[in-house]
């Protein structure tokens, strides 16, 4: 390949920026966490982290066209992480100029859904691809922390990780995708967003703390044995810890509807308004059952009752 | 330069995990103390309670003393070990020693273990030592919480687990593991394995065979609402279990474990779709110049005796011989609880009490 001169993030010399030069990238959503608290590190210190409910359904697309302007300008305009993540990133990868940076998003705000985190994958996405780049999961994870100061983990897709959210690292990677789930998602609280920015961050008493490295003990397994009633155990267990922080209304009640369901556990967008009940998508007449606990649900007074698959594979009723 | 993170005593306290049936897994530790005793110097260090140099002191001739030795000994604490003259003998006080601990043993006119003169002991030293540390291991929390590492490696090696079965001494390690897994797997039964004339559940105290296990004074860590089963084991079947997990799975442990072993096979064995885990706590080396030794053996009165290969139900709380493995269906109640109820029906005399060997 004599002559044919690669560009790569590990070729510190400042580019030419290329005229029109177009990126267009995607990132998914979220339902909020699987597990989300504190977490040791090999020397026993402790990192905030989490494990994300991947969304692939509903996504973020980012469009960036460089300039030779040093502005990077956004549309629509009040996505100013989603411009800071375009600066980072023209600054990662060296390279001088700005550029116009247009997201178009079916993402919900406000509920747990990820959809800052989301903008921000995607635009830092279409940003390394103008210049041909893609970036590994782990520097697309440390800047969007740097961008919007906590992230989530859709940088990883469908890959699960524990997530140091604050420090843009993976504390353990599961080595593998969840479990095939279906998952029944609403909104608790009469649908009210949450201004995730006005949250303090959860002061946990040991015994949390210790029932942490348990609940990612029970993720790790549910990985490996690809096993989503652990992964529903792990997810429950981190929901009442949630409810001690953040409550939400009709917790209880929510419980008892998914046990009477038979589902593998409930779900909590931990700084959020979002409810899951997680089921095993090979549970038998899956389709009837579902329909019935989306019933129950809204007659229980909780909006917006949704039907998600996560890692379904093209999988249908 | 090669640096290395991981600390010794962690690798060290951390159990190797042994499957004893299709439905039955162990966790073997070489020295399960190291758990609790790590975890409650870590966090007292943290804290700033534990400083530099700082003087450790605790009530204990058992395991738990050991570990606190082996790691003031690395981490440059003194200690101080008070103990009664009847619970410790030589060869242990001198390995004790040797690691640096100083060795108090009081004496002990009651044979009961004189705990009030030891804890009398430990406030002198204590008043003295500005820099003092106790341990606590009775009622420090850091006791039970330690053993949430134990229930992350049973649920990394086997997933869901159904039933819990280990011995109960302080509390600590059977309480901390079923509370922890019982928050994630609510259906969890736990099975407690206790010895005749242990007080800690509801039994009249008296001189026990089985060391290692059980109490003559209840610790705070001891939460009998966690408990759904109590076994009481008596010294013989315990022996006799130890030795069948020598010979039948190579696994070299004390006879506590015996104990634990011994209710939890037959839980597996009870219970075939259920997934049963035990907790095995000390190696057989202490204990190779008595259980493990055939003359020691030959000298025990009725020894051997006929293997049991399942307990004798229990309606009433009452002492039996060292020959006898008994049970009784806690339910998950408080110690008083449990205690007016018996109480309130017709005492029989107890059973095997006479033939106490």
């Amino acid at each position: 390949m004599a002559g044919n001169k690669m560009a790569s993030s590990g070729d510190f010399v400042s580019r030419e920026a290329p005229r029109s030069s177009v990126g267009k990238a995607t990132a998914i959503a979220h339902h909020g966490e699987l597990i989300q608290g504190v977490f040791k590190d090999a020397g026993g210190r402790l990192h905030r982290g989490l494990v994300t409910l991947p969304i692939a359904a509903l996504k973020s697309e980012a469009h960036f066209a460089r300039s030779n302007g040093d502005a990077v300008v956004v549309q629509p305009d009040h996505k100013v992480k989603a411009s800071a993540a375009a600066r980072l990133t023209l600054d990662f990868l060296n390279v001088t100029g700005g550029g116009e940076l247009t997201l178009h998003s079916a993402i919900p705000v406000g509920h747990g859904y990820g959809s800052s985190t989301a903008d921000v994958v995607a635009s830092i996405r279409a940003v390394a691809a103008t210049l041909n780049v893609e970036l590994r999961p782990a520097s697309i994870g440390r800047l969007a922390v740097a961008a919007e100061r906590a992230s989530d983990a859709i940088a990883f897709d469908d890959h699960a990780v524990l997530f140091a959210q604050r420090e843009g690292r993976v504390i353990e990677n599961f080595a593998g995708s969840l479990p095939p789930l279906l998952l029944v998602g609403f909104k608790a609280n009469g649908g009210a967003p949450v201004d995730t920015i006005q949250l303090p961050p959860a002061r946990y008493d040991s015994a949390e703390i210790e029932e942490f490295g348990v609940l990612r003990a029970l993720v790790a397994q549910a990985v490996r044995l690809q096993d989503p009633y652990l992964l529903g155990r792990a997810a429950s267990a981190s929901a009442v810890i949630s409810q001690r922080h953040l409550p939400k209304q009709g917790f209880d009640e929510v419980g008892e509807i998914a046990r009477r369901a038979g589902a593998c556990g409930v779900q909590v967008a931990h700084s959020g308004s979002l409810f899951g009940l997680i089921f095993d998508l090979f549970t038998p007449n899956l389709k009837r059952r579902a329909a019935l606990v989306a019933q129950q649900i809204r007659r229980a007074g909780f909006k917006d009752v949704e039907v998600h698959l996560v890692n379904a594979e093209g999988w249908t009723w | 330069m090669v640096t290395i993170d991981a600390d010794y005593f962690r690798d060290l306290e951390t159990p190797r995990i042994a499957r004893l049936g299709p439905n039955l897994v162990a966790a073997a530790f070489p020295l399960m103390k190291l758990m609790p005793a790590r975890y409650i110097l870590d966090r007292a260090a943290s804290d700033g309670e534990l400083k530099a140099g700082s003087h450790i002191v605790e009530t204990t001739s058992g395991t738990f003393g050991m570990a606190v030795a082996l790691l003031a000994a690395a981490r440059d604490y003194r200690l101080t070990l008070v103990t009664a003259s009847t619970l410790i003998d030589a060869r242990y006080k001198a390995r004790l020693e040797r690691i640096g601990a100083t060795v108090i043993a009081l004496d002990d006119p009651r044979g009961d273990g004189n705990q009030p003169g030891r804890l009398e002991r430990l406030q002198k030293i204590l008043a003295k030592e500005p820099d003092g540390f106790w341990t606590r291991q009775y009622d420090s929390p850091g006791n039970w919480l330690a053993y949430a590492r134990l229930a992350e490696l049973f649920i990394r090696t086997t997933g869901r687990i159904d039933c819990l079965v280990g011995c109960v001494g302080t509390g600590g390690s059977l309480c901390g593991t079923a509370s922890f897994l019982r928050t994630v797997f609510p259906h969890l039964t736990v099975f407690a394995v206790d010895t005749h004339r242990s007080i800690l559940f509801g039994q009249p105290v008296g001189k026990r065979m089985l060391r290692g296990l059980g109490n003559s004074v209840l610790p705070k860590n001891v939460r009998h609402e966690l408990v759904d089963e109590i076994h009481w084991v008596g010294a013989y079947p315990a022996y006799m279990s130890a030795h069948r997990l020598l010979r039948e799975h190579g696994i070299f442990m004390g006879p506590t474990s015996g104990a634990a072993a011994l209710v939890a096979q037959w839980v597996a064995t009870t219970l075939p779709d259920a997934q049963v885990a035990v907790i095995m706590p000390d190696e057989g080396h202490r204990h190779a110049e008595t259980v493990y030794n055939d003359e020691w053996l030959a000298a025990l009165p009725g020894w051997p005796c006929k293997e049991l290969s399942e307990p004798r139900t229990l309606t009433t709380i009452a002492p039996a011989a060292e020959t006898q493995w008994t049970r009784f269906l806690w339910l998950r109640r408080s110690l008083d609880d449990v205690l007016k109820t018996q109480a309130a029906s017709e005492v029989p005399p107890a059973i095997g009490a006479a033939e106490n060997l």
